[in-house]
């Protein structure tokens, strides 16, 4: 914008901005889709079981029930995941008083690298 | 084109009340404002993306024991260009949990978070919660081995809830075991519960936005 002083304003300025970033996303989307477009799965098989493999984004919660057998698996398939979720709501509330942004950013980063962590584990 | 809308506008009123907000100083952004504050505008657009090509696919997709499998089939293989609506609708669903993730990143580093934007927040945890559940209902649908086994261990979770684990599994997959029942449930959680809730949690994040303006960063 150079020497500009004009305030800026959301239209045109950032709205500009936002259609850029838009036609951006879509340009990742339809290379993507075009190049590993989704292909047909196998048929139903009752009587062969095989080892699933979930999304992506729930590679960690499989990872985690791993660590919880038998009567314990309540801990690794709903206890963790709802403090996940409950911590992450918290964060607002987290982040009060004089240190609240480090216990804010040690709460965010242990959920963050829970996810990477696990994730990783599992594809490993 | 401006007289079709003027004619339109005089009966609807939504011109003056959006020019407020529009020609308002960048809703009094702040000076530090950069493309990582689109983030969450890309995966609005991918929500967008994931409804469109989820309608055209709910023309031909069954959502029964039987078809379902040859339905999949067919839209990948037989309908014009249903590979690429199928394709479209996958990727969107996978970018729009990363955009998601990487918006949540953003907001959580600028601290825009902080009071009064306590409930905006919460709105998008939730909106992360639900694009997960969509994520999981929606593998089962193209109803093949894959898609049977990860939902036969997803569901089995809920079934791990101590005192009330058999009544929810039972609740989740409407019967013992994952049939047709499960499949249709699935689909309706996909198709009208979860896009519904989204469109809601999604109108009041942007009504926090506007109302509230751009958080300063620090």
């Amino acid at each position: 914008m150079g020497k500009d002083k004009r305030e800026k304003k959301f239209y045109p300025d950032y709205f500009s901005e936002i259609i850029v970033s838009i036609l951006i996303a879509v340009e990742i989307l339809i290379i993507l889709a075009l190049i590993y477009y989704p292909s047909i799965g196998r048929q139903i098989d009752f009587t062969k079981p095989f080892q699933p493999r979930p999304e992506w984004y729930f590679l960690w919660l499989y990872q985690l029930v791993r660590y919880f057998p038998g009567k314990s698996a309540f801990i690794g398939t709903v206890m963790i995941p709802a403090a996940f979720v409950l911590l992450l709501l918290m964060i607002p509330y987290i982040d009060k008083g004089e240190k609240g942004r480090i216990k804010a950013v040690a709460a965010g980063s242990v959920i963050l690298l829970a996810f990477v962590i696990l994730t990783i584990l599992s594809l490993l | 084109m401006g007289k079709i809308f003027d004619w339109i506008d005089r009966r609807f009123g939504v011109k003056e009340p959006h020019k407020k907000f529009l020609q308002r100083p960048a809703f009094g952004m702040p000076e530090k404002v950069n493309y990582s504050y689109c983030l969450g505008g890309m995966s609005f657009i991918y929500f967008l993306m994931l409804v469109c090509t989820g309608l055209l696919l709910s023309m031909y997709y069954v959502p029964s024991e039987k078809e379902a499998f040859k339905s999949v089939a067919a839209i990948t293989n037989d309908v014009t260009l249903g590979w690429l609506i199928r394709g479209l609708h996958k990727w969107s669903a996978n970018l729009f949990i990363i955009f998601i993730m990487l918006h949540t990143i953003r907001v959580f580093v600028s601290q825009a978070y902080r009071p009064p934007r306590e409930l905006n927040w919460m709105a998008g945890v939730l909106g992360l919660v639900i694009a997960m559940a969509s994520g999981f209902t929606g593998y089962l649908l193209p109803w093949d081995q894959k898609a049977y086994w990860a939902t036969e261990v997803g569901t089995s979770m809920f079934g791990t809830v101590p005192f009330i684990g058999d009544y929810l599994m039972r609740f989740v997959r409407g019967g013992l075991d994952i049939d047709g029942a499960t499949l249709i449930r699935f689909y309706s959680m996909h198709v009208l519960f979860l896009p519904a809730s989204m469109a809601i949690i999604l109108w009041a994040h942007f009504h926090m936005v506007k109302r509230q303006g751009i958080a300063k960063s620090l």
